[in-house]
C-alpha cells in the first residue's frame, strides 16, 4: 500500500494537470465555436458545424488512437501528453460549444430588441443584457461537462499516459493486488471529482439569477 | 431548501472520506499482516473442475489476439497460432468445444481468479510471483527476455540506455516486471496492448522495446529497419498453462496430456505448423519443450 500510494498521486497530478489544460482550451474552443455560430459567420460558421458534429459523435478513446497512432503515419507526431490535452480539449470544445450556444439562444430576441429602442449599441446589448443572462443559463451543464470530461480521462491508458486508471491495472498485472488497487482508484477518482461537483452546485446556486421572475 | 442540501453534501463528503480513510487503513493491515495468504484465498471466486467442463461441453481458454504468431486472429476472424494450436488440441482431446477469450497481459491472472476462463494459454511465463496466484501445468515452451531497436541506434547493452530514453514495456508482461525491479532507473512507456506498443514503437517512440526475446525477434523480422540487440535478458523462463489456483483436476489432465503429446513430438508439429513462417528451423530446438521437460 506504501508503495503504492506515490504511484497514484503522481498519476492523479497527471489526471489533474491534463484534464486542466484540456478543459480550459475547451472553454476557449467553445467560446469562440459558439460566437461563430450565434453571429452566423459564413463559411465559418459551416465549419464548427462540421467540427461540433464530428467531435460528438465520435468516442474520446476513437479520436485519441487517431491522433496518436493514426497521425505519425501521415508525418506528424505528437507526444501522448499533448494528445491527451488536444483530445480532451477538441470533445470538450465541441460539447462546451453547444453549452454555450444554447444558452445565448435562450434570451429571447425581444430582449435585445428591446435594449436596442432603449438606444443601447449592439456591445452594450451583449454586455449587459445578452452574456450575464446566458452565462446563468449555461452553469448547469457547463459544469457538469467538467466532470464529464475530467472522468473520461480514464481513456488516457489507450495511449500509454500512466493515469489513474492505468496505474490501477497496472499494478494488478505487476503485484495482483487487485481489491487494494481498486480501492485507491474509487478513492482518487472521488478526491479529484466531488470538490469539483460541491463547488460546481455552489456556483451553480449563486448563479442561478436569469430569466423572468427569478 | 438550498441551505439544507449544501449541508447534505457536506455530510456526504465527510461520510465518504471517513470511509475511505477506513478502507485505506483496513488495506494496510492486510499487506502488513497476513499478506500472502489473505491474497491466495480471498481472490479466487471459484473455478470449473475437469468433470464440469466436460459436462458443461465447452472449455474457455484465454490467448492472446494480437501476439502473431503465438496467439492471434487471423484475416477470416479465426484464433492461430502456437498458443491456439495446443488450445485446438486439448479441446479435441477433451471432447468439448474450445471458446477462444481474448486477453490483455496485465488482465491473465484477474482472468483466472474471477472464472471468467478456465484456462491461460497467452503465452504465459512462468514466475514465482504469478505461481503464487494461479496453478502452473507442465511448460511447453522457453523463453527469455529481448531487446529490438532501431537499427541506426541498435541497444546492445541496457546500459546504452540514457536518462531521457523511453524503452517501451507491456503492461503485466515479465519484461516491465525485470525492469521494474532491475533497472528502477530506465524510464518505461507502457501500453497495455501488443497492437498499441508495435504501432508506437513503429512511429518511433522508444528507443527500444524490451519483450519476450520470441516476440521481439519476430517483429524484427517482419519489419526492416529493427535490429534484436539484445537476444537473451535475465534468467531463462518457460512458458506454460496456467488455471485457477486449486484446480487440480484440470492441471492434472494437462499435465498428462503435454506428456501424451510428447511422444508423439506434437510440439514440434506446432511449431512447423505455426512458427516456421516466422523463425524458420534455427530456433525449434530452443524454443519447443516436449513433454514438460526441460533439459
Amino acid at each position: 500500500m506504501q508503495e503504492y500510494l506515490p504511484l497514484f498521486t503522481k498519476a492523479m497530478w497527471l489526471t489533474l494537470r491534463i484534464g486542466w489544460m484540456g478543459i480550459l482550451l475547451s472553454i476557449v474552443i467553445g467560446l469562440v465555436t459558439a460566437l461563430i455560430r450565434h453571429f452566423n459567420v459564413p463559411v465559418l460558421k459551416q465549419i464548427t458545424g462540421i467540427y461540433i458534429e464530428l467531435f460528438r459523435n465520435t468516442p474520446l478513446l476513437v479520436q485519441l488512437f487517431f491522433m496518436y497512432y493514426g497521425l505519425p503515419r501521415l508525418g506528424v507526431s505528437i507526444s501522448a501528453e499533448a494528445c491527451g490535452v488536444l483530445g480532451l480539449a477538441l470533445l470538450g470544445g465541441a460539447y462546451m460549444a453547444e453549452v454555450f450556444r444554447s444558452g445565448l439562444e435562450s434570451i429571447e430576441p425581444i430582449q435585445s430588441e428591446s435594449a436596442l429602442s432603449l438606444g443601447m449599441n449592439h456591445a452594450q446589448v451583449m454586455r449587459h443584457i445578452i452574456l450575464p443572462q446566458a452565462v446563468s443559463t449555461s452553469v448547469p451543464a457547463f459544469i457538469a461537462n467538467i466532470i464529464f470530461l475530467l472522468k473520461e480521462t480514464s481513456v488516457f491508458s489507450a495511449i500509454s499516459l500512466m493515469d489513474l486508471m492505468f496505474t490501477a491495472k497496472d499494478l494488478i498485472g505487476l503485484y495482483y493486488k487487485t481489491i487494494e488497487s481498486l480501492t485507491l482508484l474509487v478513492i482518487f477518482y472521488l478526491i479529484i471529482l466531488l470538490p469539483v461537483s460541491i463547488i460546481g452546485s455552489i456556483i451553480e446556486r449563486r448563479m442561478r439569477y436569469a430569466g423572468f421572475g427569478a | 431548501m438550498k441551505k439544507k442540501n449544501l449541508v447534505k453534501r457536506i455530510a456526504t463528503l465527510g461520510l465518504t472520506l471517513s470511509l475511505s480513510a477506513g478502507l485505506l487503513a483496513g488495506c494496510g493491515n492486510s499487506t502488513g499482516a497476513a499478506d500472502k495468504s489473505s491474497d491466495a484465498t480471498a481472490s479466487n471466486a471459484g473455478f470449473r473442475t475437469l468433470d464440469e467442463i466436460k459436462e458443461s461441453g465447452e472449455i474457455n481458454i484465454g490467448v492472446f489476439s494480437d501476439k502473431a504468431p503465438f496467439g492471434y486472429v487471423d484475416e477470416n476472424g479465426e484464433y492461430q497460432g502456437y498458443d491456439v494450436y495446443f488450445g485446438n488440441k486439448l479441446g479435441e482431446d477433451l471432447g468439448v468445444k474450445v471458446n477462444y477469450v481474448s486477453t490483455e497481459a496485465a488482465s491473465r491472472v484477474e482472468y483466472l481468479q474471477t472464472g471468467k476462463v478456465d484456462l491461460i494459454l497467452a503465452n504465459f511465463t512462468v514466475t514465482d510471483e504469478r505461481a503464487e496466484q494461479v496453478d502452473f501445468a507442465l511448460p511447453y515452451m522457453n523463453v527469455a527476455l529481448g531487446v529490438v531497436s532501431h537499427e541506426d541506434n541498435v541497444i546492445t547493452s541496457l546500459d546504452q540506455i540514457g536518462e531521457d530514453d523511453q524503452v517501451i514495456v507491456i503492461s503485466g508482461t515479465t519484461a516491465e516486471t525485470y525492469l521494474t525491479e532491475n533497472k528502477p532507473e530506465i524510464k518505461l512507456q507502457k501500453f497495455d496492448t501488443y497492437a498499441a506498443a508495435k504501432s508506437a514503437f513503429e512511429n518511433g517512440t522508444g528507443v527500444a522495446w524490451a519483450n519476450d526475446n520470441t516476440e521481439v525477434i519476430a517483429f524484427a523480422k517482419e519489419n526492416p529497419g529493427y535490429t534484436v540487440g539484445i537476444e537473451e535478458l535475465g534468467e531463462k523462463d518457460t512458458i506454460a498453462p496456467a488455471v485457477t489456483k486449486g484446480n487440480d483436476t484440470l492441471k492434472n489432465w494437462i499435465n498428462e496430456e503435454i506428456e501424451t503429446l510428447g511422444q508423439d513430438k506434437f510440439f514440434h508439429k506446432d511449431y512447423e505448423a505455426t512458427l516456421t513462417d516466422t523463425y524458420g528451423a534455427d530456433y525449434e530446438d530452443t524454443l519447443v519443450v516436449e513433454g514438460g521437460k526441460t533439459e
